[in-house]
Protein backbone atom coordinates (compact mmCIF):
# COMPACT_ATOMS: atom_id res chain seq x y z
CA UNK A 1 0.00 0.00 0.00
CA UNK A 2 1.36 3.42 -0.85
CA UNK A 3 2.34 5.92 1.82
CA UNK A 4 -0.23 8.43 0.66
CA UNK A 5 -3.05 5.90 0.79
CA UNK A 6 -1.96 4.90 4.27
CA UNK A 7 -2.03 8.44 5.56
CA UNK A 8 -5.40 9.07 3.92
CA UNK A 9 -6.86 5.98 5.56
CA UNK A 10 -5.47 7.03 8.96
CA UNK A 11 -7.05 10.43 8.49
CA UNK A 12 -10.35 8.88 7.48
CA UNK A 13 -10.40 6.67 10.55
CA UNK A 14 -9.25 9.24 13.06
CA UNK A 15 -12.65 10.86 13.34
CA UNK A 16 -14.39 7.54 13.95
CA UNK A 17 -12.14 6.56 16.88
CA UNK A 18 -14.07 8.59 19.44
CA UNK A 19 -17.31 6.99 18.34
CA UNK A 20 -15.80 3.51 18.44
CA UNK A 21 -14.41 4.01 21.94
CA UNK A 22 -17.57 5.62 23.33
CA UNK A 23 -19.69 2.79 21.94
CA UNK A 24 -17.72 0.24 23.96
CA UNK A 25 -17.93 2.12 27.24
CA UNK A 26 -21.58 1.40 28.07
CA UNK A 27 -20.14 -1.05 30.58
CA UNK A 28 -17.03 -0.16 32.63
CA UNK A 29 -13.77 -1.07 30.92
CA UNK A 30 -10.11 -0.64 31.76
CA UNK A 31 -7.50 0.26 29.20
CA UNK A 32 -6.37 -3.15 28.05
CA UNK A 33 -9.84 -4.74 28.11
CA UNK A 34 -11.00 -1.97 25.81
CA UNK A 35 -8.16 -2.71 23.41
CA UNK A 36 -9.20 -6.34 23.33
CA UNK A 37 -12.85 -5.45 22.84
CA UNK A 38 -12.03 -3.22 19.91
CA UNK A 39 -9.70 -5.80 18.40
CA UNK A 40 -12.40 -8.42 18.63
CA UNK A 41 -14.53 -6.26 16.35
CA UNK A 42 -11.36 -5.88 14.26
CA UNK A 43 -11.19 -2.14 14.94
CA UNK A 44 -7.47 -1.48 15.16
CA UNK A 45 -6.42 1.45 17.24
CA UNK A 46 -2.95 2.53 18.23
CA UNK A 47 -2.57 2.12 21.96
CA UNK A 48 -0.55 5.31 22.04
CA UNK A 49 -3.68 7.04 20.74
CA UNK A 50 -6.22 5.19 22.85
CA UNK A 51 -4.97 5.92 26.36
CA UNK A 52 -4.60 9.66 25.87
CA UNK A 53 -8.01 9.64 24.16
CA UNK A 54 -9.60 8.08 27.24
CA UNK A 55 -8.15 10.85 29.41
CA UNK A 56 -9.41 13.51 27.04
CA UNK A 57 -12.90 12.01 27.07
CA UNK A 58 -12.77 12.09 30.85
CA UNK A 59 -11.73 15.73 30.83
CA UNK A 60 -14.62 16.49 28.49
CA UNK A 61 -16.88 14.75 31.02
CA UNK A 62 -18.09 12.20 28.50
CA UNK A 63 -16.76 9.32 30.62
CA UNK A 64 -16.16 8.81 34.32
CA UNK A 65 -13.26 6.92 35.81
CA UNK A 66 -12.64 5.04 39.04
CA UNK A 67 -9.77 3.00 40.41
CA UNK A 68 -10.58 -0.58 41.31
CA UNK A 69 -8.12 -1.82 43.92
CA UNK A 70 -9.92 -5.00 44.95
CA UNK A 71 -8.05 -7.20 42.47
CA UNK A 72 -4.40 -8.18 42.55
CA UNK A 73 -3.52 -5.29 40.28
CA UNK A 74 -5.15 -1.84 40.54
CA UNK A 75 -7.04 -0.92 37.37
CA UNK A 76 -8.60 2.29 36.19
CA UNK A 77 -12.11 1.73 34.87
CA UNK A 78 -13.85 4.05 32.45
CA UNK A 79 -17.61 4.21 31.85
CA UNK A 80 -19.95 6.53 29.95
CA UNK A 81 -21.42 9.41 31.97
CA UNK A 82 -25.01 10.53 31.47
CA UNK A 83 -23.75 13.34 29.27
CA UNK A 84 -21.59 10.83 27.41
CA UNK A 85 -24.61 8.65 26.68
CA UNK A 86 -26.45 11.61 25.17
CA UNK A 87 -23.48 12.56 23.03
CA UNK A 88 -22.97 8.96 21.90
CA UNK A 89 -26.57 8.77 20.73
CA UNK A 90 -26.23 11.96 18.72
CA UNK A 91 -22.86 10.94 17.28
CA UNK A 92 -24.31 7.58 16.28
CA UNK A 93 -27.22 9.26 14.51
CA UNK A 94 -24.80 11.57 12.74
CA UNK A 95 -22.62 8.64 11.72
CA UNK A 96 -25.57 6.74 10.27
CA UNK A 97 -26.63 9.81 8.36
CA UNK A 98 -23.10 10.36 7.04
CA UNK A 99 -22.65 6.78 5.88
CA UNK A 100 -25.99 6.94 4.09
CA UNK A 101 -25.06 10.15 2.36
CA UNK A 102 -21.69 8.80 1.36
CA UNK A 103 -23.14 5.56 0.11
CA UNK A 104 -25.48 7.50 -2.13
CA UNK A 105 -22.61 9.65 -3.34
CA UNK A 106 -20.30 6.72 -3.96
CA UNK A 107 -22.90 4.82 -5.93
CA UNK A 108 -23.32 7.91 -8.05
CA UNK A 109 -27.06 7.98 -7.41
CA UNK A 110 -27.32 11.74 -7.56
CA UNK A 111 -31.10 11.95 -7.89
CA UNK A 112 -31.79 10.30 -4.56
CA UNK A 113 -29.06 12.13 -2.69
CA UNK A 114 -30.25 14.03 0.36
CA UNK A 115 -29.60 17.75 0.06
CA UNK B 1 10.57 -4.76 35.27
CA UNK B 2 13.43 -2.37 34.77
CA UNK B 3 12.47 -1.53 31.20
CA UNK B 4 8.90 -0.80 32.23
CA UNK B 5 10.10 1.69 34.88
CA UNK B 6 12.25 3.52 32.39
CA UNK B 7 9.45 3.55 29.82
CA UNK B 8 7.02 5.08 32.33
CA UNK B 9 9.62 7.62 33.37
CA UNK B 10 10.18 8.53 29.71
CA UNK B 11 6.47 9.20 29.29
CA UNK B 12 5.80 11.03 32.55
CA UNK B 13 8.77 13.37 32.41
CA UNK B 14 7.18 14.91 29.33
CA UNK B 15 3.75 15.61 30.79
CA UNK B 16 2.49 18.16 33.33
CA UNK B 17 3.39 17.34 36.91
CA UNK B 18 -0.15 17.16 38.26
CA UNK B 19 -1.07 14.21 36.02
CA UNK B 20 2.14 12.24 36.32
CA UNK B 21 1.31 9.97 39.22
CA UNK B 22 -2.06 8.90 37.92
CA UNK B 23 -0.83 8.29 34.39
CA UNK B 24 2.17 6.33 35.69
CA UNK B 25 -0.10 4.06 37.71
CA UNK B 26 -2.48 3.50 34.83
CA UNK B 27 0.34 2.82 32.38
CA UNK B 28 1.92 0.29 34.69
CA UNK B 29 -1.33 -1.59 35.17
CA UNK B 30 -1.97 -1.51 31.41
CA UNK B 31 1.48 -2.86 30.59
CA UNK B 32 1.14 -5.60 33.17
CA UNK B 33 -2.27 -6.47 31.71
CA UNK B 34 -0.59 -7.14 28.40
CA UNK B 35 1.97 -9.49 29.94
CA UNK B 36 1.61 -13.09 31.17
CA UNK B 37 2.39 -13.88 34.82
CA UNK B 38 6.05 -14.83 34.45
CA UNK B 39 7.15 -12.63 31.61
CA UNK B 40 10.49 -12.46 29.87
CA UNK B 41 12.28 -9.37 28.67
CA UNK B 42 11.28 -10.23 25.13
CA UNK B 43 7.62 -10.09 26.07
CA UNK B 44 8.13 -6.75 27.83
CA UNK B 45 9.70 -5.40 24.67
CA UNK B 46 6.73 -6.65 22.68
CA UNK B 47 4.27 -4.88 24.98
CA UNK B 48 6.27 -1.64 24.91
CA UNK B 49 6.46 -1.80 21.12
CA UNK B 50 2.69 -1.87 20.90
CA UNK B 51 2.55 1.22 23.11
CA UNK B 52 5.00 2.95 20.82
CA UNK B 53 7.51 5.76 21.22
CA UNK B 54 7.14 7.29 24.71
CA UNK B 55 7.47 10.78 23.22
CA UNK B 56 4.47 10.07 21.00
CA UNK B 57 2.42 8.72 23.87
CA UNK B 58 3.33 11.73 26.01
CA UNK B 59 2.28 14.04 23.19
CA UNK B 60 -1.18 12.52 23.40
CA UNK B 61 -1.37 13.14 27.13
CA UNK B 62 -0.06 16.69 27.08
CA UNK B 63 -2.91 19.14 26.68
CA UNK B 64 -0.73 22.05 25.69
CA UNK B 65 0.15 22.97 22.10
CA UNK B 66 3.05 21.01 20.62
CA UNK B 67 4.02 23.90 18.37
CA UNK B 68 5.55 27.28 19.06
CA UNK B 69 3.10 29.31 16.97
CA UNK B 70 -0.12 27.71 15.79
CA UNK B 71 -2.45 28.29 12.86
CA UNK B 72 -4.33 31.10 14.59
CA UNK B 73 -1.30 33.35 14.98
CA UNK B 74 1.03 32.15 12.26
CA UNK B 75 -0.34 34.34 9.48
CA UNK B 76 -0.10 37.54 11.53
CA UNK B 77 3.33 36.46 12.82
CA UNK B 78 4.67 35.93 9.31
CA UNK B 79 3.17 39.19 8.03
CA UNK B 80 4.63 41.15 10.92
CA UNK B 81 8.06 39.58 10.47
CA UNK B 82 8.07 40.34 6.75
CA UNK B 83 7.17 43.95 7.50
CA UNK B 84 9.54 44.59 10.41
CA UNK B 85 12.62 42.56 9.45
CA UNK B 86 13.56 44.62 6.35
CA UNK B 87 13.06 47.91 8.22
CA UNK B 88 15.23 46.79 11.11
CA UNK B 89 17.90 45.41 8.78
CA UNK B 90 17.96 48.63 6.80
CA UNK B 91 18.11 50.91 9.84
CA UNK B 92 20.81 48.83 11.53
CA UNK B 93 22.98 48.76 8.42
CA UNK B 94 22.59 52.49 7.77
CA UNK B 95 23.20 53.51 11.38
CA UNK B 96 26.31 51.36 11.73
CA UNK B 97 27.82 52.36 8.37
CA UNK B 98 27.14 56.08 8.89
CA UNK B 99 28.56 55.94 12.39
CA UNK B 100 31.72 54.30 11.13
CA UNK B 101 32.28 56.61 8.17
CA UNK B 102 31.77 59.72 10.28
CA UNK B 103 34.19 58.54 12.93
CA UNK B 104 36.80 57.70 10.27
CA UNK B 105 39.90 59.86 10.87
CA UNK B 106 41.70 59.30 7.59
CA UNK B 107 44.73 57.73 9.18
CA UNK B 108 44.05 54.08 8.73
CA UNK B 109 44.40 52.12 5.53
CA UNK B 110 41.38 52.77 3.32
CA UNK B 111 40.74 49.26 2.02
CA UNK B 112 40.99 47.77 5.48
CA UNK B 113 38.66 50.44 6.80
CA UNK B 114 36.06 49.80 4.10
CA UNK B 115 36.14 46.09 4.88
CA UNK B 116 35.90 46.79 8.62
CA UNK B 117 32.96 49.14 8.10
CA UNK B 118 31.17 46.60 5.90
CA UNK B 119 31.89 43.90 8.45
CA UNK B 120 30.55 46.05 11.26
CA UNK B 121 27.48 46.92 9.18
CA UNK B 122 26.68 43.31 8.35
CA UNK B 123 27.33 42.20 11.91
CA UNK B 124 25.12 45.00 13.29
CA UNK B 125 22.42 43.99 10.83
CA UNK B 126 22.58 40.31 11.75
CA UNK B 127 22.55 40.89 15.50
CA UNK B 128 19.61 43.29 15.34
CA UNK B 129 17.77 40.82 13.08
CA UNK B 130 18.29 38.03 15.59
CA UNK B 131 17.07 40.29 18.38
CA UNK B 132 13.95 41.30 16.46
CA UNK B 133 13.21 37.75 15.39
CA UNK B 134 13.62 36.51 18.96
CA UNK B 135 11.36 39.08 20.59
CA UNK B 136 8.58 38.86 18.03
CA UNK B 137 8.65 35.07 18.21
CA UNK B 138 8.64 35.16 22.02
CA UNK B 139 5.61 37.47 22.11
CA UNK B 140 3.67 35.24 19.72
CA UNK B 141 4.67 32.04 21.54
CA UNK B 142 3.32 33.55 24.77
CA UNK B 143 0.13 34.69 23.01
CA UNK B 144 -0.32 31.16 21.65
CA UNK B 145 -0.06 29.72 25.16
CA UNK B 146 -2.27 32.23 26.92
CA UNK B 147 -5.07 32.19 24.36
CA UNK B 148 -7.64 29.95 25.99
CA UNK B 149 -9.97 29.91 22.99
CA UNK B 150 -9.45 26.83 20.91
CA UNK B 151 -9.98 28.78 17.72
CA UNK B 152 -7.85 27.92 14.70
CA UNK B 153 -9.02 30.57 12.24
CA UNK B 154 -6.41 33.21 11.42
CA UNK B 155 -6.69 36.58 13.11
CA UNK B 156 -8.14 39.49 11.20
CA UNK B 157 -6.94 43.06 11.78
CA UNK B 158 -10.02 44.00 13.82
CA UNK B 159 -10.11 40.72 15.77
CA UNK B 160 -13.51 39.79 14.34
CA UNK B 161 -14.56 37.10 11.97
CA UNK B 162 -13.61 37.70 8.34
CA UNK B 163 -16.18 39.31 6.08
CA UNK B 164 -15.88 40.46 2.46
CA UNK B 165 -16.03 44.06 3.78
CA UNK B 166 -12.50 43.56 5.14
CA UNK B 167 -11.29 43.66 1.53
CA UNK B 168 -12.39 47.28 1.17
CA UNK B 169 -9.65 48.48 3.51
CA UNK B 170 -6.90 46.81 1.45
CA UNK B 171 -5.55 48.75 -1.54
CA UNK B 172 -5.16 46.86 -4.79
CA UNK B 173 -1.65 47.42 -6.08
CA UNK B 174 -0.62 46.59 -9.61
CA UNK B 175 2.82 45.08 -10.03
CA UNK B 176 4.02 47.85 -12.35
CA UNK B 177 2.99 50.58 -9.91
CA UNK B 178 4.43 48.98 -6.84
CA UNK B 179 7.27 50.64 -4.94
CA UNK B 180 9.45 47.80 -3.74
CA UNK B 181 11.14 47.54 -0.36
CA UNK B 182 14.44 47.17 -2.22
CA UNK B 183 13.83 50.57 -3.81
CA UNK B 184 13.23 52.16 -0.39
CA UNK B 185 16.20 50.37 1.12
CA UNK B 186 18.48 51.40 -1.75
CA UNK B 187 17.43 55.05 -1.53
CA UNK B 188 18.04 55.25 2.22
CA UNK B 189 21.38 53.48 1.97
CA UNK B 190 22.43 55.80 -0.83
CA UNK B 191 21.44 58.89 1.19
CA UNK B 192 23.35 57.64 4.24
CA UNK B 193 26.49 56.95 2.23
CA UNK B 194 26.20 60.32 0.51
CA UNK B 195 25.91 62.21 3.82
CA UNK B 196 28.86 60.36 5.30
CA UNK B 197 31.05 60.86 2.24
CA UNK B 198 30.05 64.48 1.50
CA UNK B 199 30.89 65.76 4.95
CA UNK B 200 34.01 63.64 5.12
CA UNK B 201 35.24 63.94 1.53
CA UNK B 202 38.64 65.29 2.54
CA UNK B 203 39.36 61.96 4.24
CA UNK B 204 37.79 59.68 1.70
CA UNK B 205 37.96 60.82 -1.92
CA UNK B 206 41.21 61.58 -3.65
CA UNK B 207 44.53 60.13 -4.70
CA UNK B 208 45.70 57.17 -2.70
CA UNK B 209 49.30 56.10 -2.47
CA UNK B 210 50.98 53.22 -0.79
CA UNK B 211 53.09 54.59 2.03
CA UNK B 212 54.90 52.11 4.25
CA UNK B 213 52.76 49.32 2.93
CA UNK B 214 49.54 51.19 3.75
CA UNK B 215 47.18 52.79 1.28
CA UNK B 216 46.87 56.42 2.32
CA UNK B 217 45.09 59.46 0.98
CA UNK B 218 47.67 61.97 -0.15
CA UNK B 219 45.71 64.46 -2.24
CA UNK B 220 41.99 65.01 -1.63
CA UNK B 221 39.93 65.67 -4.76
CA UNK B 222 37.59 68.25 -3.27
CA UNK B 223 38.03 71.37 -1.26
CA UNK B 224 36.30 70.45 1.96
CA UNK B 225 35.78 74.13 2.86
CA UNK B 226 33.79 74.66 -0.31
CA UNK B 227 31.72 71.56 0.36
CA UNK B 228 31.07 72.70 3.93
CA UNK B 229 30.03 76.19 2.82
CA UNK B 230 27.00 74.68 1.09
CA UNK B 231 25.91 72.62 4.09
CA UNK B 232 22.58 74.37 4.53
CA UNK B 233 21.19 73.77 1.06
CA UNK B 234 22.69 70.26 0.93
CA UNK B 235 20.93 69.41 4.17
CA UNK B 236 17.73 70.90 2.79
CA UNK B 237 17.97 68.71 -0.33
CA UNK B 238 18.75 65.68 1.81
CA UNK B 239 15.81 66.40 4.06
CA UNK B 240 13.58 66.42 0.98
CA UNK B 241 15.11 63.14 -0.19
CA UNK B 242 14.49 61.42 3.13
CA UNK B 243 10.95 62.81 3.36
CA UNK B 244 10.29 61.54 -0.16
CA UNK B 245 11.58 58.05 0.69
CA UNK B 246 9.27 57.86 3.70
CA UNK B 247 6.36 59.13 1.63
CA UNK B 248 7.07 56.43 -0.97
CA UNK B 249 7.23 53.83 1.79
CA UNK B 250 3.80 54.80 3.10
CA UNK B 251 2.22 55.24 -0.33
CA UNK B 252 3.65 51.85 -1.46
CA UNK B 253 2.72 52.61 -5.07
CA UNK B 254 3.26 55.30 -7.69
CA UNK B 255 0.51 57.90 -7.67
CA UNK B 256 0.34 61.35 -9.23
CA UNK B 257 1.18 62.80 -5.80
CA UNK B 258 4.28 60.64 -5.51
CA UNK B 259 5.30 61.62 -9.05
CA UNK B 260 4.88 65.33 -8.25
CA UNK B 261 6.93 64.97 -5.07
CA UNK B 262 9.53 63.12 -7.09
CA UNK B 263 9.68 66.06 -9.51
CA UNK B 264 10.13 68.57 -6.68
CA UNK B 265 12.95 66.66 -5.06
CA UNK B 266 14.66 66.04 -8.42
CA UNK B 267 14.49 69.74 -9.31
CA UNK B 268 15.88 70.72 -5.90
CA UNK B 269 18.73 68.22 -6.02
CA UNK B 270 19.56 69.25 -9.60
CA UNK B 271 19.71 72.92 -8.63
CA UNK B 272 21.91 72.11 -5.64
CA UNK B 273 24.18 69.98 -7.82
CA UNK B 274 24.57 72.72 -10.43
CA UNK B 275 25.24 75.34 -7.75
CA UNK B 276 28.01 73.32 -6.13
CA UNK B 277 29.41 72.02 -9.40
CA UNK B 278 29.71 75.58 -10.74
CA UNK B 279 31.88 76.60 -7.81
CA UNK B 280 35.36 77.35 -9.17
CA UNK B 281 37.25 76.19 -6.12
CA UNK B 282 35.40 72.92 -5.79
CA UNK B 283 38.32 70.82 -6.93
CA UNK B 284 41.54 70.93 -4.99
CA UNK B 285 44.29 72.65 -7.02
CA UNK B 286 46.80 70.00 -5.96
CA UNK B 287 44.57 67.38 -7.41
CA UNK B 288 44.66 69.14 -10.80
CA UNK B 289 48.41 69.29 -10.59
CA UNK B 290 48.61 65.63 -9.80
CA UNK B 291 46.53 64.76 -12.83
CA UNK B 292 48.66 67.01 -15.04
CA UNK B 293 51.84 65.33 -13.85
CA UNK B 294 50.31 61.96 -14.42
CA UNK B 295 48.86 62.43 -17.91
CA UNK B 296 50.85 65.48 -19.16
CA UNK B 297 47.58 67.07 -20.07
CA UNK B 298 45.72 70.00 -18.59
CA UNK B 299 42.65 68.95 -16.73
CA UNK B 300 40.30 71.59 -15.67
CA UNK B 301 36.68 71.41 -14.87
CA UNK B 302 35.34 74.26 -16.97
CA UNK B 303 33.64 75.09 -20.20
CA UNK B 304 32.36 72.18 -22.27
CA UNK B 305 33.33 69.48 -19.73
CA UNK B 306 31.29 71.19 -17.03
CA UNK B 307 28.33 71.70 -19.32
CA UNK B 308 28.57 68.08 -20.37
CA UNK B 309 28.38 66.84 -16.79
CA UNK B 310 25.47 69.13 -16.00
CA UNK B 311 23.58 68.09 -19.14
CA UNK B 312 24.08 64.44 -18.30
CA UNK B 313 22.71 65.02 -14.78
CA UNK B 314 19.69 66.85 -16.22
CA UNK B 315 18.99 64.09 -18.75
CA UNK B 316 18.95 61.47 -15.98
CA UNK B 317 16.79 63.72 -13.82
CA UNK B 318 14.26 64.19 -16.62
CA UNK B 319 14.14 60.45 -17.31
CA UNK B 320 13.51 59.83 -13.59
CA UNK B 321 10.67 62.38 -13.45
CA UNK B 322 9.03 61.06 -16.62
CA UNK B 323 9.26 57.47 -15.35
CA UNK B 324 7.50 58.56 -12.16
CA UNK B 325 4.57 60.05 -14.04
CA UNK B 326 4.41 57.10 -16.42
CA UNK B 327 4.10 54.67 -13.51
CA UNK B 328 1.56 56.91 -11.79
CA UNK B 329 -0.59 56.90 -14.93
CA UNK B 330 -0.91 53.10 -15.06
CA UNK B 331 -4.44 52.28 -14.04
CA UNK B 332 -4.55 50.24 -10.87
Amino acid sequence: MSKLLNSLITELRRGTLTLAVLSQLKTPQYGYSLVQLLEKSSVSIDQSTLYPLLRRLEKQELVESSWDTTESRPRKYYVLSEYGKEILEQLQAEWEKTTLELQTLLKGDVENAPD
Amino acid sequence: MHLIDIYIQEVTRRIPEKNREDIALELRSTIEDMLPDNYSEKEVKGALTSLGNPALLARGYADRPMHLIGPRYFDMYATLLKMIIPIVAMLALIVVITENIISYNGEEAILGTILTILGHGIWGMISSLIQTFFWITLVFAILERTDALNDKTPLTPNWKEWTPDDLKSIPYIKKEKKISKVDIFGSLLWIAIFVAVYFNAVHLIGVYEKIQGKLQLVIPTFNQDVLYSYWLIVLFALFLEVAFVFYKFIAAQWTTKVAIMNTVRTVVSTVVFILIFNEDNLINLEFYKYLEDLFHFTFELHGPVKVGFILMWIVFAVIDVVQGFRKAKIRG
